[in-house]
């Protein structure tokens, strides 16, 4: 077989049809055919319908009958997925030759993990709210959109995205609120309030380094606990929740026709809760966790209030349309964490259950507060694997 | 740097191509020789590590990163060694 990666006539999957399949809960299979240390680090993940199979594009440029007999016989396609793209076309293009469906996925990992899902969550006459998701890494953003004026709440790294939903809303950029400082991925506040001149607000608690003990070097206004903004017909209050991190808020959205929406950043989950260790102070931080969740917050949810998360953990949590919210009452009866505890019971659950510290999450608060500036590259390696703020109870 | 016998350039060359052309030249080279294979595809790196783990006749002895006019450069030496 002769392999010319201009010539390929392999058909391709985009990022776009890839996300819509995973949802859809149909069958599918993918053929991850990257290095098992790659594959490990960041596999596509699904519902229970999706199967995975690791075997790297080099087994089939090594011995490719070996390779082929190691595919299951059941299957009606296979997505080939590889880091950029080109492999995923050679290995499709074998199989191809040997009589399997196969097609290959656009630009591979780079591709799914920079690909953007933008969705109404509310559309109707005092304005929209929208979820920006990057699925491949479980992070959810939200622009509250009434009147021509927008607000943007904990925006991700691709600035473009968000200024193309603000103009195609034909809407203003008035503010852009971070719920905390991020450690899994690098805002897009900082940069989007450079470039449209809106100001950029987080807690001034997050505004220092927890591990450095620096303060930001990036411009910013401090938000402070009770704060309101009114963006066209919506009241957006600041709620100081801390223990994720110090300066974590929450977002209460209220809108004309009475209803309550909550981004709770890193605060509560859908099925889990924002870990409090990531400023490695867990022990310090448990109690002040343990208020913020079972003494604060039950005061300003009602059953109906919309529980708008910063992450997803697992595509099983969408609500059946792309969509990662659901009312309070749904939320506590699916998220175990939230049941009712004592500060001691839930400082040795907490403590007992924390999931690895990534050790690029302490360079990234780094990153968002401006205390470095990584290049393109950089920026993407560090963000490289799914998010890991949640701990579920 | 290690000793080599031949030399195979990639640059320029994206995944898969860097080890679809190392597997072609090693099955070329006579049981012993060394190849040198000089890339610019980053992934290589993990890649060539991960392919000797199951290839039948090639020993990587050694790997190296080196700049040359502001670009970086990923040279494998690859050994055949059946």
């Amino acid at each position: 077989m002769t392999f010319t990666q201009d010539q390929s006539t392999v058909i391709e999957i985009s990022p776009r049809e890839l996300y819509a399949r995973l949802l859809s809960a149909q069958p599918l299979f993918i053929l991850d055919v990257r290095n098992e240390d790659e594959f490990k680090r960041m596999p596509i993940e699904g519902h229970a319908t999706l199967r995975t199979l690791n075997l790297p594009y080099f087994d089939f440029i090594e011995d490719e009958e070996a390779a082929l007999a190691r595919l299951p016989k059941d299957v009606e396609e296979f997505v080939v997925v590889c880091a950029k793209g080109g492999s995923s076309q050679y290995v499709a293009e074998v199989l191809n030759n040997h009589g399997y469906r196969a097609v290959s996925l656009t630009d591979g990992m780079i591709g799914w993990g920079n690909y953007y899902d933008v969705r109404d969550v509310v559309n109707t006459t005092w304005g929209r709210i929208v979820q920006i998701a990057r699925p491949a890494r479980g992070d959810l953003s939200f622009a509250v959109i009434s009147d021509g004026q927008a607000a943007l709440i904990d925006p991700l790294r691709h600035t473009n995205v968000y200024r193309e939903l603000i103009e195609g809303a034909g809407a203003k950029l008035t503010i852009i609120l971070d719920t905390h400082v991020h450690a899994d991925h690098i805002s897009g506040g900082p940069a989007l309030s450079k470039e449209t001149g809106a100001p950029y607000y987080i807690h001034p608690y997050d505004a220092i380094h927890p591990i450095d003990m620096l303060p930001a070097k990036i411009a910013y206004e401090p938000l402070r606990d009770g704060q309101i903004f009114q963006i066209g017909q919506v009241r957006i209050t600041t709620i100081w929740y801390p223990g994720h991190t110090l300066g974590q808020v929450n977002f209460l959205a209220e809108t004309p026709d009475g209803g309550r929406y909550l981004f709770t950043g890193d605060g509560i989950f859908l099925r889990s809760f924002g870990r409090p260790d990531l400023g490695g102070k867990g022990e310090a931080w448990t109690p002040i966790l343990y208020r913020s969740m079972f003494e604060w917050l039950p005061r300003y949810l009602t059953d109906e209030t919309v529980i708008l998360p910063a992450h997803f953990s697992t595509l099983d949590e969408d609500a059946g349309n792309g969509i990662f919210a659901a009312p309070y009452k749904q939320v506590r009866a699916q998220n175990d964490s939230l049941k009712p505890c004592t500060l001691e019971e839930f400082t040795s659950f907490v403590l007992s259950h924390l999931p690895v510290f990534p050790p690029e999450y302490v360079e990234i608060k780094r990153v968002n507060i401006g205390l470095v500036e990584p290049c393109e590259g950089k920026a993407s390696e560090l963000e490289l694997g799914k998010n890991i703020c949640a701990l579920a109870g | 740097m290690p000793q080599f016998d031949q030399t195979l350039d990639v640059k320029g060359a994206k995944c898969p191509m860097p080890l679809v052309k190392s597997r072609k030249a090693i099955s070329e080279l006579p049981v012993g020789k060394v190849l040198q294979v000089i890339s610019t595809d980053r992934g290589s790196l993990a890649d060539f590590q991960g392919w000797v783990k199951t290839a039948k006749n090639v020993e990587l002895i050694a790997q190296e990163t080196v700049q040359e006019n502001g670009q970086e450069l990923y040279v494998h030496y690859l050994r055949r060694t059946a």
